[in-house]
């Protein structure tokens, strides 16, 4: 029982911190290697707030601003001239990373930081007592899938999403100004990146490397996912299951590769992924 | 940009440099402090690694950050028998083995593992990363074999003290500059740049891209792993660090600053930044990686061939565009190959039929092509004509049926084979080598049949008579040094044909060889493929949109409509017959 709530908050957490990433190369087939840094921007956003005395639910909505407003300027100044050379984006993002991880050096010190919990405590679930923030984390993880859904399926901006992703030229013939699209999805993207490093900050420690570890992770898993929500969400529960099994009962030093190491062997055998299936 | 042929000029400036290099290498102990020695012996090692990034990233196009993982094990390797087993001679030996051996196997392995046929460049650089995080969790999992996370430490490497190290560094990484410039400038070397340009051209031209790329990650890896035995010995130290993906990164960023694709740049680069790093991180520590970091973006934006670039802007050109002046090769004839017989049939395709899902776009197409044929495929877009190429060219492709090229079934074949075969694509939009010269172009097209050299680039340019009364017909012949960036759209249909040509097949498949050209170069290819077909043996296939033009140069005219083969007769008979007219009047479109 426990293995297996085990197996889908590791699974909700992994998209949950995926889930930024997906919707950028989903879209603008670019993938933004600083990821891992706007991980780390939510993770401080979360330690500002606390250090103002604020309400540290608080920090969620002000890293989403924080993390779309910088993602914003990134996608006009860095990424759009690179939308050609998707090579050169993984490099100039990584780049970007490594700058903004120096600035957090510099403004917060190279030390662990420590925030309030979010909710702490644990809950009885069919007799075990089990973290309550991590079934809290699944729940969040829903809440940004279907959120997601919502906004691809119900809103102008979704369908326009949709119609850049399919075919980017007709697109733009039939008058969907694709540059809003890039930067919306991009700063949502950001955002939502931004906003899973809060919700990280309970359960990982904060330093300002601290994104680099959960890049190559969520990277492996939108590479299978492809462009979708729910095959990033079946990808995270089947690569989440096995890293918590591999963890388990092997050993959690290869349960930290688990993941990456699948999703190579997957992309292997087919190319796209789970995209097809 | 990156070409530049080796004029004698050249060979005496990297001669020079070279020399002007193992001088100070030599007398380096001799003027630095031990700190800067000790810095520059490991910024010379990882300028070598900078430069096996160079041929895999700036020539090949495979962006990696691997390369770190095959100098960690190279280490490893190196830091395990010396730690565990001892230092003497023959153990020694045995680390430098290892220390090579072990990269290489990897490195074959994530080889075969990232260029599977039809696997995207992005997958590459996928495997890249997690090869680096596999190796380093290993290493965190070795134990006292490993070390752990606090590395190797404390056993006994070669006895050369730190003027000796710094020395044999030196000496290795000029070794593998030189190699690598002779390497990269020879004939051979054009290769990588064609693989970046255009893979599936080098594919219809007989190469084996995936194969030439698993085999250079593999040599690539050893060079790496010497570069890690000399830095176990050197540093005396050996941490996970050391085989992880963001030093991987860290290589690329040398790379990329110093300028891809110049190999000397690279090198500068590395030993710039390292040797920086050490100076200054003392007293800016966070400042200087911002720096870097922030150098590094704005390079990549604007200035994405490095510092080079920089360079050789503000440097006068020496050899500017005198495009066909001393680099430029002399056209000589090649002996024919054994040409096929007439009477057999170059060609046979029975039943076949290919679908996309539920789409059947060609079915139940049978089709002969005898030697001397020029064979008209004609019909409405999406009549399948395109797609029937496809089938012909790449085994893979058909769904049912058979496909027998000089009597031997396709099924199953890669491009490569199939061109081995006898079959020569010409695609509909020119399939050329931008960054190549029409001559190194040509090359390639002769590459399959006869391996090019590794150390020299030729003056001689070898090509068939056939492909060379194209390039006279159509004037190449004087632009053989000229890059193919700067030929205009006639001039590379042109080119592909003479190289589709100079590989000598017994069928020529081609896509709408005159789209977009004018009237007169539309004569000059129709005169050159009666001259082909008529005189010189050759079966052709021709898809083409322009009746008149098909009219006046087939034999035979086939007709294709909706996915099945309605109509296959003579001029005369296809011209005038019914079926014709209600397809292209388009009475028969449902």
């Amino acid at each position: 029982m426990m293995l297996l709530l085990d197996m889908v908050t590791t699974a909700a957490i992994l998209f949950i911190v995926a889930a930024g990433l997906l919707a950028i190369f989903g879209v603008l087939k670019i993938i933004n290697f600083a990821h891992g840094a706007w991980l780390t921007i939510g993770a401080y956003c979360a330690v500002a707030t606390a250090g103002l005395g604020l309400n540290p639910w608080l920090a969620l909505p002000i890293a989403f601003a924080v993390g779309a407003v910088l993602g914003g300027i990134t996608e006009l100044v860095i990424v759009r001239p690179l939308y050609r050379r998707p090579l050169d984006a993984i490099l100039a993002t990584w780049g970007l990373g490594i700058v903004i991880g120096q600035l957090i050096t510099l403004w917060f010190g190279r030390d662990v930081q420590f925030t309030p919990n979010l909710l702490s405590g644990t809950v009885d679930v069919f007799g075990v007592g089990y973290s309550l923030y991590r079934l809290f984390a699944v729940a969040a993880a829903l809440v940004i899938g279907l959120a997601f859904t919502f906004l691809l399926e119900g809103t102008r901006l979704g369908l326009s999403a949709q119609a850049v992703i399919m075919n980017e030229m007709l697109a733009r013939a039939l008058g969907i100004d694709t540059a809003r699209v890039r930067l919306a999805t991009f700063m949502i993207g950001t955002g939502l990146a931004a906003l899973a490093g809060v919700l990280l900050t309970p359960l990982t420690s904060i330093d300002p490397n601290m994104g680099v570890a959960w890049l190559i992770g969520s990277f492996m898993l939108v590479m299978v996912a492809g462009s979708s929500f729910s095959t990033l969400a079946i990808a995270c529960l089947v690569f989440g299951g096995a890293q918590v099994l591999v963890s388990t009962f092997v050993s959690p030093i290869f349960g930290g590769i688990t993941v990456a190491v699948l999703c190579a062997l997957v992309l292997r055998i087919s190319p796209k992924g789970f995209a097809r299936a | 940009m990156l070409e530049s042929r080796s004029t004698p000029p050249r060979v005496w400036l990297f001669a020079a440099l070279a020399l002007a290099t193992a001088v100070v290498v030599i007398i380096g102990p001799t003027l630095f402090d031990r700190f800067t020695l000790n810095v520059l012996t490991r910024s010379m090692i990882y300028a070598m690694l900078a430069v096996t990034v160079d041929i895999l990233w700036g020539y090949t196009g495979i962006l990696t950050f691997g390369q770190a993982a095959f100098f960690g094990t190279g280490a490893y390797a190196s830091a395990m028998v010396l730690s565990h087993l001892g230092a003497s001679p023959a153990l020694m030996v045995l680390a430098l083995a290892l220390a090579i051996i072990v990269p290489v196997l990897l490195g074959a392995f994530v080889g075969w593992l990232s260029f599977g046929h039809g696997s995207t460049p992005l997958y590459a650089t996928v495997i890249s990363l997690v090869v680096p995080i596999v190796v380093t969790q290993l290493v965190f999992s070795g134990g006292v074999w490993t070390g752990s996370s606090s590395g190797l430490v404390g056993y006994s490497g070669l006895p050369l003290g730190l003027p000796g190290y710094f020395r044999l560094t030196g000496i290795c990484l000029i070794v593998t500059t030189l190699v690598a410039l002779v390497f990269t400038r020879s004939d051979a070397g054009k290769l990588l740049v064609a693989i970046r340009d255009n893979e599936a051209r080098c594919a219809y031209l007989g190469l084996d891209p995936q194969r030439l790329k698993i085999v250079l990650t593999t040599i690539l890896a050893g060079v790496a792993g010497v570069a890690g035995f000399l830095y176990a010995n050197a540093s005396g130290v050996v941490a996970p660090e050391n085989t992880g993906f963001v030093f991987g990164t860290e290589i690329v960023i040398w790379t990329a600053l110093g300028g891809r694709g110049t190999i000397i740049g690279p090198v500068m680069g590395a030993i710039g930044i390292d040797y920086l790093s050490a100076q200054l991180s003392g007293d800016l520590p966070f400042l200087w990686n911002l720096v870097v970091g922030s150098l590094f973006v704005v390079m990549i934006i604007l200035l994405p061939n490095g510092l080079a670039q920089l360079a050789r802007m503000v440097l006068p050109r020496r050899n500017g565009e005198q495009a066909s002046q001393p680099g430029c090769p002399t056209l000589t004839a090649e002996p024919a190959g054994n040409g096929s017989q007439p009477g057999n049939r170059v060609l046979a395709v029975s039943g076949l039929g290919k679908s996309f899902g539920s789409l059947q776009v060609l079915q139940g197409i049978d089709l002969d092509v005898h030697p001397g044929e020029l064979v008209s495929l004609v019909g409405p877009n999406g009549a399948g004509k395109t797609t029937l190429l496809r089938c012909l060219s790449d085994g893979t492709e058909a769904t049912t049926g058979t496909v027998t090229i000089a009597g031997q079934d396709i099924s199953g074949m890669t491009p490569d084979e199939i061109v081995a075969l006898g079959v020569g694509r010409k695609f509909q939009v020119a399939s050329v080598f931008d960054s190549l010269t029409v001559a190194d172009c040509l090359r390639m097209a002769r590459a399959s049949r006869k391996a090019p050299s590794l150390l020299r680039r030729s003056a001689m340019l070898g090509l068939p008579a056939a492909a060379a009364d194209i390039l006279r017909s159509t004037g190449l012949d004087r632009m053989l040094g000229r890059p193919v960036s700067l030929l205009s759209h006639g001039q590379k249909q042109s080119l592909e044909l003479a190289m589709v040509v100079a590989l000598e097949p017994k069928l020529i498949l081609l896509d709408e060889p005159t789209a977009g050209l004018t009237k007169v170069e539309r004569t000059t290819i129709g005169a050159t493929l009666q001259k082909l077909t008529g005189e010189l043996g050759f079966a052709a296939i021709l898809v083409e949109h322009d009746l008149d033009f098909v009219r006046n140069i087939s034999t035979r005219i086939v007709v294709l409509h909706q996915g099945k083969l309605v109509l296959d007769g003579s001029v005369d008979q296809v011209v005038n017959s019914e079926v014709v007219r209600t397809i292209y009047s388009g009475g028969a479109h449902a």
